[in-house]
């Protein structure tokens, strides 16, 4: 067996637990750049798995879809961020509204919901429960992300966690959908981020603070 | 080709509109290819109806019921385009919001929405719904004050969130059509997967999970209860006629897409659960928003629940099904618009003239603003479902339906719910009509842009309510076979 076949392998039976880890540290991070820098390892991981599964599966599309991946998630995004909070001048921390320990707990229970959620399925449609477990658990993590901090930032990076988890349960199940798909999916997405940051600067040039849970004029 | 036309003019008129920076010339500019955007669109539907279904690649697709869609977007945009042309003039020149900006964003969300019903893949649909948030996202937070800041971040959130489970729902159908044995290429190809279904055998399991992440997904669009948070501020917040524009066509797109998942899964698992999650969100829709038009203070955010409201009817007679629940369904959404946008319109007069939406602050609209206020009458006269106006025609096919399957529970959620929402517009509009004037309206004349669109608006209501046209009837049974 050559040293790429041992090199697949390992990283297929590893990355979920790479993936849980990232999902651990991401909950309790306290800064805005720990957060994105926990998000660029995490694309990184999603992106080596879609080489993995490319060289293993042999499929041309996935090393295409894999350097995407690794442009977009693991370089464009994470730059895009730093130049945000720099140029937003705010605060560095994330403003999360559950302590470091509630939080541990709380995305704990996620992985063990997670599994409970995929054990059914997993079995007949013949994926490997782990990996399908940790796309559930990072898209429960996202939403968690999305609710739980208060940072018009950090609810984008929750969104990306959670796109992420889509991601890897296409990848994991079905070895992800047709290419011109995937595209448009990453081009939406870009998009979408392109957007939210310029509402950003609008939240903080109306409302000079970046701390959504405020916003609470429009109601009922 | 011709299904590449009005893509193709809407993407380019973005860019041409986007050169003017008179805006007087780019409101003309947007007039001439908003024209010619119609025009394409109508050419579609006229060959469909001659020719059946059209392709062009793997990729873009009309049948009969994306093209009674078009009919709606191409009638609905033309009314906006020409009331938006008087509508800002007093519009200042500002980052991405200016009126070029303003067309070149509404020619963008145009694109996106005539692409939702165009595209023969279910992948391509979520691309472009997704991109429908996108494209109107600048143009809810247009005025750039605190609560049009804050509705257009909410609107951002909630709908990418919301949307992110229809792709996982988009995701499971595709593993269950590969699974069964499906080409991956053909597979998200909703024509193939309508035709392959019934011999196949997909899982059962997966599918309804498939449908269950894309009701909530695209129910989110909707505006079903409880995904609705979105909608209200957003219409409220927005310039008047993108408020049009989104609950007049943006809803209709996102109900196309649950039609189309719903056809499929009625053919994999038989109807019984999507018809009874549509009924269960179609009634909750009706019943929540209904309660809430009650206690609105803003005359758009009455408008918006209103919508949530018509949304949870065309839902439940699609839940319904049968050709009466079908037929009422697919033409209550093009009546709904009509009355909606003639509701919207007028309320954006009231904007103008008074500099305030809050019902409690305008009396004695009748004697300031007589033509508007008989818009406003007339409008919530057909939007409350009486006759002679066109809703009452789908009320009442969707109504008889469920008489038919002895639903009574329906029936008497329905008629309830109709009832007070009638009662809830007739308080809020004596109040606003009747009285003495409060404040005097900064000019009670409208421009012909404005009347012409509220007159065609109006009139198309009481000739649908008469008798609907022959052409059109023939278009919507199209529209129906489709989904059968």
């Amino acid at each position: 067996m050559g040293l790429v076949e041992i090199a697949t392998g390992k990283v297929l039976s590893s990355f979920s637990v790479f993936l849980f880890l990232t999902i651990l540290l991401l909950v309790v991070a306290r800064r805005i750049s720990t957060s994105v820098l926990l998000f660029s390892v995490q694309s990184a991981i999603i992106a080596a798995e879609v080489f993995a599964t490319g060289f293993r599966e042999r499929l041309a599309e996935a090393y295409v879809v894999g350097a995407l991946i690794l442009a977009i998630k693991v370089v464009a995004i994470p730059r895009a961020f730093f130049g945000l909070v720099d140029h937003l001048k705010t605060s560095r921390d994330v403003k999360a509204s559950t302590t470091p320990t509630q939080s541990v707990f709380i995305a704990a229970a996620m992985i063990y919901l997670s599994y409970a959620a995929v054990h059914s399925y997993g079995q007949s449609v013949h994926v490997p429960e782990d990996a399908l477990a940790a796309s559930v658990a990072l898209i429960l993590t996202g939403a968690f992300l999305m609710v739980s901090r208060n940072k018009a930032l950090m609810q984008m990076l929750g969104l990306l966690v959670l796109e992420n988890g889509i991601f890897l349960a296409a990848l994991t199940t079905t070895f992800g959908m047709p290419l011109v798909i995937e595209i448009g999916v990453f081009f939406d997405v870009l998009i979408g981020l392109l957007l939210m940051g310029i509402f950003a600067f609008r939240i903080r040039d109306t409302f000079d603070h970046l701390d959504v849970s405020k916003l609470r004029r429009l109601r009922g | 080709m011709i299904l590449l036309m009005p893509l193709l003019i809407a993407l380019l008129g973005a860019f041409v509109v986007l050169g003017f920076r008179n805006p007087r010339v780019a409101t003309r500019a947007a007039l001439l290819i908003g024209g010619l955007e119609i025009a394409s669109l109508v050419v579609i539907v006229w060959q469909v109806h001659e020719r059946g279904a059209l392709q062009v690649g793997r990729y873009l697709r009309v049948d009969g019921l994306s093209s009674f869609f078009l009919i709606n977007i191409a009638f609905i945009s033309g009314l906006v385009l020409v009331y938006a042309s008087g509508y800002l003039r007093h519009t200042g020149e500002g980052r991405f919001s200016s009126p070029r900006w303003f067309y070149a964003l509404v020619f963008l969300f145009l694109f996106t929405m005539i692409s939702v019903c165009l595209s023969a893949n279910l992948g391509l649909l979520w691309i472009m719904m997704e991109g429908t948030t996108l494209a109107s996202a600048l143009l809810v937070g247009f005025y750039n004050t605190e609560g049009a800041v804050e509705a257009g971040w909410k609107y951002l959130m909630v709908c990418t969130v919301g949307i992110a489970f229809a792709l996982f729902g988009t995701i499971v159908l595709y593993l269950a059509a590969v699974k069964a044995g499906m080409n991956p290429a053909a597979a998200l190809d909703w024509v193939s997967l309508m035709d392959a279904v019934p011999r196949i055998g997909l899982d059962p399991h997966l599918v309804k999970l498939a449908f269950l992440f894309v009701i909530v997904g695209y129910g989110t669009k909707i505006g079903f209860v409880p995904m609705h948070s979105w909608l209200p501020d957003a219409h409220a917040e927005a310039p008047t006629p993108i408020s049009a524009l989104l609950s007049a066509v943006l809803l209709n797109c996102a109900m196309y897409a649950v039609m189309r998942y719903d056809a499929i899964v009625s053919r994999a698992t038989g109807s019984g659960f999507p018809h009874t999650l549509l009924l269960i969100f179609g009634l909750l829709s009706m019943v929540v928003a209904g309660l809430l038009i009650l206690v609105q203070s803003n005359l758009k955010r009455l408008m918006a629940y209103s919508s949530v409201e018509h949304m949870g009817i065309i839902a439940i007679g699609l839940g319904l099904g049968g050709p009466l629940g079908l037929f009422g369904a697919l033409l209550h959404t093009f009546n709904h618009s009509v009355a909606k946008s003639l509701l919207f319109f007028s309320a954006g007069n009231v904007r103008h003239n008074f500099g305030t939406l809050r019902m409690d602050s305008i009396s004695g609209m009748t004697r300031t603003m007589p033509q508007t206020s008989a818009a406003l009458v007339v409008g919530s006269l057909a939007i409350v479902g009486l006759p002679p106006f066109s809703l009452f025609i789908s009320e009442f096919a969707i109504l008889s339906e469920a008489f038919a399957q002895a639903r009574f529970l329906v029936v008497g959620l329905f008629l309830v719910m109709l009832s007070v929402v009638f009662g809830g517009f007739a308080y809020h509009l004596l109040r606003l009509l009747c009285g003495d004037p409060q404040s005097a309206p900064a000019n009670g004349k409208l421009l012909s842009s404005e009347y012409s669109v509220m007159g065609i608006a109006g009139v198309c209501l009481l000739f649908f309510g008469a008798r609907i046209p022959h052409i059109f009837t023939i278009i919507l049974q199209e529209a129906m076979a489709v989904l059968r």
